[in-house]
């Protein structure tokens, strides 16, 4: 086996476009890759089929350069588990290379085998009470950790020579492993930084425990450090998704297993458009200031025309006063006709254009007042998402009762569910769009989103609207506003979603 | 931690070899109560503005010692960058993550009396006394000096 392992893969994948590209005109050519753009391939692995992937990745390495497996795993475990930068770097500087992967020790304070026996010898005279027989006293050497004479087959040392009894060795292990420390155990002695590879570890410590805290701790340092590799993190969920994209980007993932739903490059919720730096920022930012923005979290507004007070209980910001039958918007208090056409602009901050002349006390009142819009809206539509789910809850209930009365078949009904579950879809994208514009500079791209947010938004409300009265709307009405609202999602994603992973504001 | 370790035999052998080497900057060295895991000694530093007393330390070894750390406290008052108001010192070579079984108290010590000598004040335990040490090096060595005058043991040199 050599260095064809890649081209073959080329050719496959040439073939396997060869095939779709080549094929039925009646199959949907479209690339999925170049339309969506938050299409993602990966695979949701179970640890065995991990643990086979590492393992072979060591035996490749194994193939190419000459070196034990355990040392193989270490100078994977350093460089992300790239096979081939190891071997380039290696016949580079194979010294260089073991050298900062720290299975060697730098050259010139490495001590020989005859001095760091003599310093051992050199004491011994100390512990000769010990000694059963003289005639084996000159066999004896002294381990510097314990202070005791053993026989030389009870010493074990790695490439820097360092010479200690395996009881000490095992010791050493056991205690770095209690404290959790399991691929950067260290060698015993004094400024030497040469590490453990796992071989030594598993041959000394024979405590079971103690070899299945260790093999666990390992996998998971192991994992963390391929570039491709993630642990779900879904509470109790093991499963490991591996990216099959070639790169690592932030894009939704979700567990087959257990469902959790997730940006594959940094592990926490998905958080399109908005980017991975920027959504750590903005929940820091959220965590920090929730006391300031605590008062306006209240689930109860009054009716801007008669002033009754309203609670929301669906998710739709389209608000229908039950009492004076006044249309307005939940989010902004004003007439909901100015929202059904494209002067749609609840969803845009408007910033006080001479504000640069104001003083420092007004500068920080109008920020407070532009982060609170921002995060009023990320608030509502995550608590809109709440809403919905019971919304649809209800539904099902609703069709389950039609069902046994014989008003239709589950099928039947099965587009009332396509279409929440769209609605949640998109209300969640729209969510994660508020972040995005707060972080944003004033300028014609920052108008540009913020006209597409407030598309989806106009788009999203409408789709809420009919999916809650669902079953007096006309299905090719439901239908067709499903298909404009994951349109404008899309747009959105396409124009302003990084793609890359360098892409960030610009 | 199950197994047994023992420290007993390594540390009287330190013990034994840190007698016998005689070490000018540390002296009077003796196990407190006869507990092994329990040492005192009298620090001599050589510099200013420490080399007018003597300063008391304490050296505390763990049940699982070499292969966990020993903690060292001044028992008597230091003006020093490194040093609280508590005796305790902020010293790499000790701390758990650098920790070696094989290294030795002797290496600790003469760590210990390095830091004494010449401060650290980038990672200081008392800033205020670090700003000083850095801003106002004469105030800081009067200071020093009347507080070891005043604080310290008498140093039988």
């Amino acid at each position: 086996m050599s260095g064809d392992g890649e081209s073959d893969m080329e050719y496959s994948d040439n073939d396997y476009d060869d095939y779709y590209n080549s094929g039925d005109s009646d199959v949907d050519q479209i690339d999925p890759k170049k339309t969506d753009p938050e299409y993602f391939d990966y695979k949701c692995l179970l640890v065995e089929e991990v643990e086979k992937l590492l393992n072979e990745l060591v035996e490749k390495l194994n193939t190419r350069i000459e070196i034990t497996p355990s040392l193989a795993k270490v100078l994977l475990h350093e460089h992300g588990w790239d096979v081939e930068k190891i071997v380039s770097k290696y016949r580079e500087n194979s010294n260089g290379l073991l050298i900062t992967a720290r299975v060697k020790p730098p050259t010139n304070d490495q001590p020989t085998p005859s001095t760091s026996s003599s310093i051992a010898c050199s004491s011994s005279s100390w512990s000769t009470t010990n000694l059963p027989t003289t005639s084996s006293l000159s066999l004896h050497r002294l381990c510097p950790v314990c202070a005791t004479s053993h026989l030389p087959d009870k010493f074990e040392k790695l490439a820097c020579n360092h010479s200690f009894c395996k009881d000490c060795w095992a010791m050493h292990f056991e205690t770095q492993i209690f404290q959790g420390i399991t691929t950067q155990i260290g060698c015993m002695a004094t400024k030497c930084n040469v590490r453990v590879p796992e071989d030594l570890v598993l041959n000394l410590v024979t405590r079971s425990i103690m070899r299945e805290k260790y093999q666990q701790f390992a996998f998971r340092d192991y994992v963390k450090s391929h570039p491709e590799l993630r642990f779900c993190p879904g509470p109790n969920c093991n499963i490991i998704v591996r990216s099959t994209s070639c790169e690592v980007l932030p894009k939704r993932t979700i567990c087959e297993m257990c469902q959790t739903q997730f940006c594959f490059k940094c592990g926490m919720d998905y958080h399109a458009p908005t980017n991975c730096q920027i959504i750590r920022k903005w929940l820091t930012k959220c965590a920090d200031d929730s006391e300031t923005a605590n008062y306006i979290s209240a689930n109860t507004k009054d009716c801007p025309n008669c002033h009754i007070c309203i609670e929301k209980n669906g998710g739709c910001n389209h608000m229908h006063c039950f009492h004076c039958k006044h249309d307005f918007c939940w989010m902004c208090l004003g007439d909901w006709k100015n929202h059904g056409s494209e002067y749609y602009e609840c969803s845009r901050y408007k910033e006080n254009p001479n504000i640069a002349n104001e003083s420092i006390h007004a500068q920080a009142r109008e920020a407070l007042k532009k982060y609170l819009h921002y995060y009023e809206r990320w608030e509502n539509h995550s608590k809109s998402l709440q809403l919905e789910q019971q919304t649809l809850d209800r539904i099902k209930t609703r069709v389950n009762e039609k069902v046994m009365k014989a008003q239709g078949t589950w099928i039947d009904w099965q587009y009332l569910f396509n279409a929440a579950a769209l609605l949640a879809k998109c209300r969640y994208t729209l969510q994660y769009t508020y972040p995005y514009a707060y972080y944003m500079e004033p300028g014609s791209r920052k108008d540009l989103f913020e006209y597409q947010q407030a598309n989806l938004e106009a788009e999203i409300e409408n789709l809420s609207w009919k999916v809650e009265r669902a079953e007096t709307t006309d299905l090719g009405d439901l239908e067709n506003q499903m298909d404009v609202a994951e349109k404008r999602r899309t747009t959105l994603l396409k124009d302003f979603f990084p793609s890359t992973v360098s892409n960030t504001f610009t | 931690m199950n197994k047994m370790t023992n420290p007993h035999r390594r540390l009287q052998k330190e013990l034994a070899d840190l007698k016998s080497a005689g070490l000018k900057s540390f002296r009077d060295i003796s196990v407190h109560d006869d507990n092994i895991l329990f040492w005192t000694g009298l620090i001599l530093p050589e510099n200013p503005p420490y080399n007018k007393g003597a300063f008391r330390i304490e050296i505390n070894f763990p049940a699982e010692y070499p292969f966990k750390p020993p903690r060292i406290t001044f028992r008597t008052k230091i003006y020093h960058p490194n040093i609280d108001e508590k005796g305790q010192v902020c010293l790499p070579i000790i701390s758990t993550e650098n920790w070696k079984p094989a290294t030795k108290t002797d290496q600790v010590i003469q760590a210990l009396i390095a830091l004494v000598n010449d401060p650290e004040p980038e990672h200081p335990l008392r800033a205020d006394i670090a700003e000083e040490f850095l801003k106002d090096k004469k105030k800081f060595n009067k200071n020093a000096e009347e507080f070891t005058k005043k604080n310290s043991e008498k140093r039988v040199d």
